[in-house]
Parts: structure tokens; sequence; C-alpha cells
């Protein structure tokens, strides 16, 4: 958090640039994060159809553990 | 979660990528640590529970006057249970992700002191505890393998979903209260006080959505025990979480300041 120090003499421009990079970066994770909970959490064999229940097989024990509904 | 001691000035962008990597580090270490406690306490269980599981389906079909095959199993309990371990990681780091967006968004601007990062750290994962642990797993406990049907699944889903919602609009609800207050000077009996309505609040609106709908033919003690060990999952893993993540916060306080 704080290598900040570094930055701070950074002009306006500079930090409105990192500013637009960190929000890219950060829409990014985010769907890739939520991408993963998708996967692992709620899908049934239809995010990619070509898995079937192989996913949810595999992740079964792992949704019953975090209390994410299962059949 | 209010450094009110900073002076007001325009916020330095921190930069986001680190914190973004301590988020992805601390998650993946506390999904592994996760995965191992549940693989070493709630995996004899689910194996309990799924044997019980088969004989009470065997039962019903003798009982039908028809004898199936035995269900033909897309992986052996072994395969499932390393699947637990690589579920547990992949849920830590996905969570890991969000943890440091949320950290970055809350405290944008303004680093901390001293001991802050760890302060900070365990705060917001016991927000997160709250939010995505406690309040959801109260309306909706987990259950062990042989309970759900699968013709429920959706709505189950969509009850589950809109409950972890509800448990995180509560939380930022009672962090946005005692921090106004906090603003308007009220002491800490009085934020703290209104925060724990909030909470309730929530609680309230959690138990207004619509009941399980599935039966749960699971014995008492095998059922409390696992939901107990589910909770302590979702425990360890925020605490891990909430404790790596800060103390990498640490490291890079006392290296550079």
């Amino acid at each position: 958090m704080s290598s900040h120090t570094a930055g701070t003499a950074a002009p306006d421009a500079g930090s409105a640039t990192v500013r637009a990079r960190d929000l890219m970066i950060a829409v990014a994770a985010a769907l890739v994060a939520l991408l993963a909970l998708y996967a692992v959490f709620v899908d049934n064999g239809n995010l990619v159809s070509a898995t079937g229940e192989y996913l949810h097989e595999f992740s079964h024990d792992g949704r019953h553990l975090f209390g994410a509904p299962c059949h | 979660m209010s450094d009110n001691s900073t002076p007001v000035q325009a916020p330095t962008p921190l930069p986001l990528l680190p914190v973004l990597g301590r988020g992805v580090l601390a998650g993946g270490a506390a999904g592994l640590v996760t995965g191992l406690f549940a693989l070493l306490l709630a995996e004899p269980l689910m194996d309990k529970a799924i044997v019980a599981e088969e004989k009470r389906a065997a039962a019903e079909e003798a009982a039908a006057g028809h004898v199936h095959a035995a269900e033909e199993e897309l992986f052996t309990r072994g395969t499932q249970h390393f699947g637990l371990v690589v579920t547990a990681v992949v849920v830590g780091l996905a969570v890991g992700v969000f943890f440091a967006l949320v950290h970055a968004a809350v405290h944008r601007g303004r680093p901390a002191e001293g001991d802050g990062p760890w302060r900070r750290a365990l705060l917001l994962a016991g927000a997160g505890f709250l939010a995505l642990s406690l309040l959801p797993g109260l309306r909706y406990p987990a259950n062990p393998p042989g309970v759900g049907d699968g013709g429920t699944v959706s709505e189950r889903q969509a009850l589950w979903v809109a409950a972890l919602a509800v448990g995180v609009l509560g939380t930022v609800l009672a962090w946005q209260v005692q921090l106004r207050l906090a603003r308007a000077g009220f002491g800490a009996p009085v934020r703290h006080t209104a925060a724990a309505g909030a909470v309730v609040l929530t609680v309230v609106a959690l138990f207004l959505l619509p009941s399980n709908p599935d039966p749960v033919p699971v014995a008492p003690t095998l059922l409390w025990d696992f939901r107990v060990l589910s909770l302590a999952g979702h425990a360890v893993l925020w605490a891990c979480l909430g404790g790596v993540f800060g103390a990498l916060g640490l490291g890079r306080t006392s290296k550079t300041g």
C-alpha cells in the first residue's frame, strides 16, 4: 500500500492514466473472478455445454462445503 | 474503517496491481488451507452422508418393487475429494481478487500507518464473513450430499444469490451507518448499537425470503456437524485471507517506511 511514495511526484496527467489503467485492470480481474465463481458454484453444465456435468461433479463436494445449492 | 485523522487532500491513486497481487496470494493460500481443513474434517461426514443416501435410495426402490443398477457416477469419491481442494483454491483466488478490489476502493488514496494494514485487512475479512458467510448461512445453511432435489436447483440458486446480495447490502448499510454517525460526532456506543441494528434488520430481511423447498432426510447429528464444519470452513477462509493479506501489507510498510 505504501509504495505510493514513489508515485506522488507524478503530474496529474500521469495519475489520470494510472487511474484509467487501474480501472481496466479492476474490471478485467472482477470479470475473471466472477466467471470462476459461476463455474464452480452455479453452472450445471450449461457454461460450456461440452463440459456436461463434469465441472459440477468435480466441484460437487466444494459446493456442499460452501453451502452452494447442489442436487 | 474510518481513518478520519488523515487530512483531506486530493486522493493519490495507489497502484492497484500490488494490492491485487496480495489479494490473489492471500486468497490462494486461504483457499488451500480451507480445502485441506475440509478434506480432513468435512469429507468423512460427506462420505457418510453419501453412503446413507445410497442406502435410502436402494430401500425406496426395493419398496417400490423394482431394482435398478447402482447409479453410474462420473467421478470416484477419491477424485471428488481432490476436487474439493481444487474448488476451495479456485474460490479462495476469486474471493481474494474481490477482497483486494474492495480494499482498494474503500481505502483509495489513504495509505495506512503502523499496523494499519493488518487492522484494515482483518476488519474487511470480518465484514466479508458477516456479509457472505454468516448472514446467508443463517437463512440457507449448508446441506450435506444427499440433500437437494435436481428439480428445484434453479430456484434454490436464485434464493442463495439473493441471500448473498442481502448479506452484502446489510453489511454495507451497517458500515455506512456507523461511518455517518462518526462524522456527525456520535460516540462508539451509539455507532455500534446502530450498526448492530442494521445487522438485525438484515437478518429480518433474510427471513422474509422463501424457505429452502427441499426436505432434509439426514440424521440430525450428521446435519449439525456438517453445518458447523461448513461455517468453520468459511471462517478459516476469511481468517487466512485477512491474515495473509494484512501481513503482506505490513511487510511492505516496514520495508519502505
